[in-house]
């Protein structure tokens, strides 16, 4: 395995309860975003496990429907807004002051602040559990009137204040790595020499700049409403019902590209790696990005289809359009591995997870760009298998890919590549499993948000089936966690560059030391470790750190005096 | 074969697309004009997305088995960068179905969207927490000949039904699965749509909106019967409804299938106290019971089809906070409550599905 | 042999003018403002949806509650007055004139803070005609525009208040005040918005 970096002067870490809680530094707000999104994957699986659990057969048997609708809404509020951003934003965090070759994010205290926001309104929006009506139970969509004081209680006001935490949290990442990216590359990285996460989290962070101030202004009408006697989305008094949904699928459809985009990224950088071959159409894929950042921005109607409130075809047009960018990117990957050599470490084969089945999640939603269609399956069990085949199959798979390709980097151990597989197969067949009948079950005719159903509908078979599968996923955790637990203090030592990486945090030691870099390599090209390591240029210090890295790669004197 | 373990052998992996394709396809059968247009255009999205899915995942199988790494692979493969020609077939193509796609669906949509100047039935259907009633409307589409607040929907097969949309508190959804369709019913704006039921029979239909703790009770059933039968059958509703103060749903099956509920639970003893609903109303408004004694509340739902509880008060006032909460049911149906120890004194019970249905328990 | 190191200045830290071009602050707060014309832009949203549902706008008991003078009119003046008065500032910063930043910015937070008490008068004396915050949709959109406006307007006082502090204490020279250009950026987003508010609402 060839190392390519150099070692670093200082010691890498500071360690201690102290410094995690008063760190700027990026990598470690990086590890604290994604422990904390962890911690809310569980508990919003959990909750996903209770409402599967209802639903296994017909009949109430555990949780009425005033404790139910609370466990649905609940469930998705944390996943999206306390796991699938946050998590993403996360491995940014970790990821992007490396691979641009900067020693930190532009803003480190204000990333700090963005973080902590988090786990406060994370226990802000649970505390609604403890209080009297009960926590948010109108949907993570929190349509109004249903969201309105008459139908709901405190719980909602404390989600109302917690969502509006999250965004603001949000929206101050997003400034700092559009700040990061546009000032801090190192020299010699233009922007189409940067690595595609890189560009993800751009685009990525161009939409939370765009669009969560409009949610944010939809939760305070909401607030207003609810509290101070408003009338925004009051139909009784003028105000209306359907206002609500457009300010809020305004935010809300860019935010599932929000919550993929950055997932993307890390395929696009595992895939690459793991077929020794450049990603194919590099700038396509940066145009595919941009382009389905911008579209994203003229859809949010298509939420809203069967309200009769929109002007349809518009909607469906732009709709469909968004296919197309996708498909460009969905062939590039392919492209990627044709003609390379597969090695099927644990990064590539949850890659390759997500493409499979990002694939189908991106298939059923076009059925609901067919406007009659989605007549038929709008607010049914197919939608529900749609948001989960692109959420789970699409982004958690990437998160797991990106969990097993930098942990390497972030602990300087190795994950278990044989409980990492044991893994994957858990949570391949389980998501299958649970998602895929929900096609059938939302074409005949189960509506989503029911905490119970009749026998006499027929839809049993594949609710059980549903419910098998659900536990299966939650049995995929174990591995995963048994190993992190013994990976983190008897994981094969990593080295700098386990993975024969092709950017620029594999030219550093793992963990990297506090400022990232001593030196950095020449960057010619979007892969400038993989120039580092097969051309090295004479003119350059290029050979001299390649020699440097072969000879003695455990040398711990002081680099860069000669 | 090569070191690294196939992930898997490799008919599975197109064993498995059969499968999920066959599982996937199936819509009802439609009943209606609309939704026979919907089902069509359904089958072609669907054989569309079914070749293109294949086709990719198959591309994606055959890289993974294809390309693995060898043990003799020490060089690198070829460095291709990518290939414009490539990146404009696979941007031309897909965009060419998508113009396809959506040609044909905005012709569906014209189709079945459209609302006819002629129709033959008007019905205004009320969605309102957590139930459903129809209004039967005269000619000038205003005026109610007849409301059932039974949720069952009387139509005739092979007319235009014209349905007003009017929800009184939030948004809910009427959506029949055999119908492939469903329109939202939004407070403060009525949605109107058209349909043409082809075939007799009797459809399920459910709320599909969340609109709170009973939604999934929501649930109505679409009869469609010959002209002759639907005429007669209104001719039979209005007169009774002029004969009668109130019409009795007795007559009416109780088509919509109730959720699976758990059975009561045991009497708490004491002594036993009637009441009943019907016609969204409780037929008792005065009730009185014992004080400091637990005792039974029998009450009986008269309303077929219709979910009821009784739920008693901690004060005279009826937006007071709850002190007993019985298991909502649907009639005709009748349960045993065990109501707890009370002090003297007046409280309001009322239906936490209707809440304009109030009554008060004297205590002492 | 030479090695063209390439690492990372780190003098002033990660927040380091790393590249030409404006400064990370500044445009970290560029991009602030972005998200704020966005918030905005969601409740005008509102605004307009609301409106153009109403049969008749204004509602018949408000139609003619909203008074230009004695205080709106004249206050948005004192405000398009001091985002002159605070651009006079940067350019007096600019050419290193600290003295003239110190009057420049004084005025500036006098003025803003002007704006906000004939704002809070204005806001009690439609209160007492009866246009609140509950008087249906109208009400509603006019108190949380006008009102997350006048909360903007105070966060930019605040600041305000800030550099006039620093600048007191001497802090900024022509080759370091990044600050100053930043909160008068902000300063004169709050202005714009309230001209475009005033315009839709008492305007048209």
């Amino acid at each position: 395995m060839a190392t390519t970096a150099m070692t670093p002067a200082a010691s890498a870490y500071r360690a201690g309860l102290y410094e995690w809680l008063t760190t700027t530094d990026h990598k470690k707000i990086g590890i604290l975003y994604l422990v904390n999104s962890l911690i809310f994957f569980f508990v919003g699986g959990l909750l996903a496990l209770a409402v599967r659990t209802e639903l296994a057969m017909p009949g109430i048997q555990f949780f009425k429907e005033v404790v139910y609708n609370q466990l649905f809404t609940m469930h998705a509020s944390f996943m999206l807004f306390l796991f699938v951003i946050p998590i993403l934003a996360g491995f940014g965090n970790y990821a992007v002051p490396l691979m641009i070759g900067a020693p930190d994010m532009a803003f480190p205290r204000i990333n700090a602040l963005s973080f902590w926001m988090l786990p406060l309104a994370g226990i802000l929006m649970a505390t609604g559990f403890l209080t009297n009506g009960g926590a948010a139970a109108a949907g993570w969509t929190s349509y109004s009137p249903l969201a309105e004081k008459a139908y709901s209680g405190m719980g909602t006001d404390l989600w109302i204040v917690a969502v509006i935490l999250i965004g603001t949290s949000s929206i101050l990442g997003a400034i700092n790595f559009l700040v990061t990216i546009f000032k801090m590359r190192a020299p010699g990285m233009t922007m189409f020499r940067m690595p595609i996460m890189v560009w993800t989290m751009l685009v990525t962070s161009v939409l939370v700049l765009l669009a969560t101030p409009v949610l944010a202004s939809a939760l305070i009408m909401l607030f207003i409403d609810r509290n101070y006697g408003g009338h925004f989305f009051d139909p009784a008094t003028g105000g209306n019902a359907i206002l609500w949904q457009n300010v809020f699928w305004f935010y809300s459809h860019p935010a599932v590209y929000i919550m993929v985009l950055p997932a993307m990224g890390i395929v696009s950088e595992v895939l690459p790696v793991f077929s020794r071959k450049p990603l194919f159409g590099y700038k396509a894929f940066v145009f595919a990005t941009a382009g389905i950042g911008a579209l994203g921005f003229s859809v949010w109607a298509h939420h809203m289809f069967t309200t009769g409130s929109v002007y349809l075809p518009f909607f469906s047009l732009m709709t469909f359009l968004i296919a197309i960018p996708t498909g460009v990117k969905m062939f590039n990957w392919i492209a990627t591995l044709f003609r390379g050599q597969l090695t099927f470490s644990t990064p590539l084969i949850f890659a390759l997870g997500f493409v499979s089945m990002f694939l189908i999640g991106g298939i059923n939603g076009a059925f609901s760009a067919v406007v009659p269609v989605d007549f038929a399956i709008h607010d049914t069990y197919w939608v529900v298998a749609h948001l989960h085949y692109v959420l789970f199959g699409g982004s958690v798979f990437g998160v797991f890919a990106g969990v097993y390709y930098w942990f390497p980097k972030m602990t300087g151990r190795m994950l278990n590549e044989g409980l990492g597989k044991v893994q994957f197969v858990l949570m391949f067949v389980g998501v299958n499993l649970t998602f895929f009948p929900m096609h059938q079950l939302g074409l005949v005719g189960m509506p989503r948000r029911i905490a119970d159903y009749s026998s006499a509908a027929g839809w049993n078979d594949l609710n059980l089936l549903a419910t098998v599968g659900s536990f299966i996923i939650g049995a995929s955790m174990l591995p995963f966690l048994w190993n992190v637990f013994i990976s983190l203090s008897s994981g094969k030592p990593a080295g700098d560059d386990p993975w024969e990486g092709n950017t620029l945090e594999w030219a550093t030691s793992s963990p990297p030391p506090p400022y990232n870099f001593d030196r950095l390599p020449e960057i010619r090209s979007e892969r400038p470790v993989f120039d580092l390591r097969h051309r090295p240029r004479p003119e350059s210090a290029d050979l001299q750190l390649a020699a440097e890295a072969s000879a003695a790669p455990e040398s711990a004197g002081p680099a860069g005096h000669h | 074969m090569s070191n690294a373990r196939i992930r898997l052998p490799r008919f599975v992996p197109l064993g498995l697309a059969v499968v999920a394709l066959l599982v996937a396809g199936c819509t009802p059968q439609a009943v209606t004009r609309q939704g026979a247009e919907i089902q069509s255009l359904y089958n072609i999205v669907f054989g569309v997305a079914a070749v293109i899915f294949v086709f990719v995942e198959a591309l994606i199988v055959y890289a993974v088995l294809r390309y693995r790494r060898k043990p003799g692979d020490t060089a690198l493969p070829v460095q291709t960068h990518g290939n414009n020609l490539l990146e404009v077939v696979w941007t031309v193509i897909p965009t060419a179905i998508v113009a396809v796609l959506f040609v044909l669906s905005w012709q569906t949509l014209n189709s079945v969207d459209s609302v006819s100047v002629q129709t033959d039935v008007r019905i205004r259907a009320v969605a309102q927490r957590f139930q459903w009633s129809f209004e039967y409307l005269a000619e000038d589409g205003q005026q109610v000949v007849f409301k059932q607040i039974t949720p069952e929907m009387y139509v005739p097969v092979g007319q235009t039904v014209k349905l007003t949309l009017f929800s009184p508190d939030v948004i809910h959804a009427f959506y029949v699965p055999q119908f492939l369709f469903k329109r939202d019913v939004v407070p403060g704006k009525e949605n109107v749509f058209d349909f043409t039921v082809d075939q007799p029979g009797v459809y399920r239909g459910q709320c599909a909106e969340l609109c709170g703790v009973a939604h999934d009770a929501m649930q109505f059933t679409v009869h469609a019967v010959s002209r002759d039968e639907y005429q007669a059958w209104l001719k039979q509703q209005v007169e009774g409804a002029k004969a009668t103060p109130a019409p009795s749903a007795a007559g009416s099956p109780a088509a919509s299938a109730a959720p699976g509920t758990t059975p009561a639970p045991p009497a708490a003893g004491g002594p036993t106290i009637d009441v009943s609903a019907a016609q969204i109303a409780f037929e008792q408004t005065e009730l009185s019971a014992p004080a400091n004694t637990p005792f039974t509340l029998k009450f009986t739902n008269n309303d077929a089809g219709v979910p009821h509880n009784v739920l008693i008060h901690q004060g005279a006032d009826a937006a007071s906070a709850t002190f007993f909460d019985g298991e909502i049911f649907s009639g005709v149906d009748t349960r045993l409550y065990p109501v707890p120890a009370m002090q003297p004194g007046t409280y309001a019970f009322t239906c936490k599905v209707h809440p304009n249905m109030v009554g008060t328990l004297t205590v002492k | 042999m030479t090695s063209s190191t390439t690492a990372m200045t780190t003098e002033h830290g990660a927040a380091a003018h790393a590249r030409g071009g404006i400064s990370n602050p500044i445009l970290g707060m560029l991009l602030f403002i972005t998200s704020e014309v966005m918030f905005f832009a969601g409740l005008f949203a509102a605004y307009f949806n609301v409106r153009a549902a109403g049969p008749i706008w204004p509602p018949l008991e408000f139609a003619d509650k909203l008074h230009i003078f004695p205080l709106v009119g004249p206050a948005t003046v004192l405000l398009i007055l001091s985002s002159f008065t605070c651009q006079v500032g940067v350019w007096a910063i600019r050419r290193n004139d600290r003295r003239g930043l110190t009057r420049a910015i004084a005025i500036t937070v006098i003025l803003g803070a002007t704006f906000l008490v004939m704002q809070a008068i204005d806001y009690t004396s439609l209160y007492a005609e009866g246009l609140r915050l509950d008087a249906g949709p109208f009400g509603s959109t006019y108190y949380t525009l006008t009102g997350f406006h006048g909360a903007h307007v105070l966060g930019g006082v605040i600041m305000l208040s800030v550099v006039l502090y620093r600048s007191l204490s001497g802090q900024f020279s022509a080759a370091h005040h990044d600050m100053v250009e930043a909160t008068s950026m902000y300063w004169h987003f709050v202005d714009v918005v309230w001209i475009a508010l005033f315009s839709i609402l008492y305007i048209l």
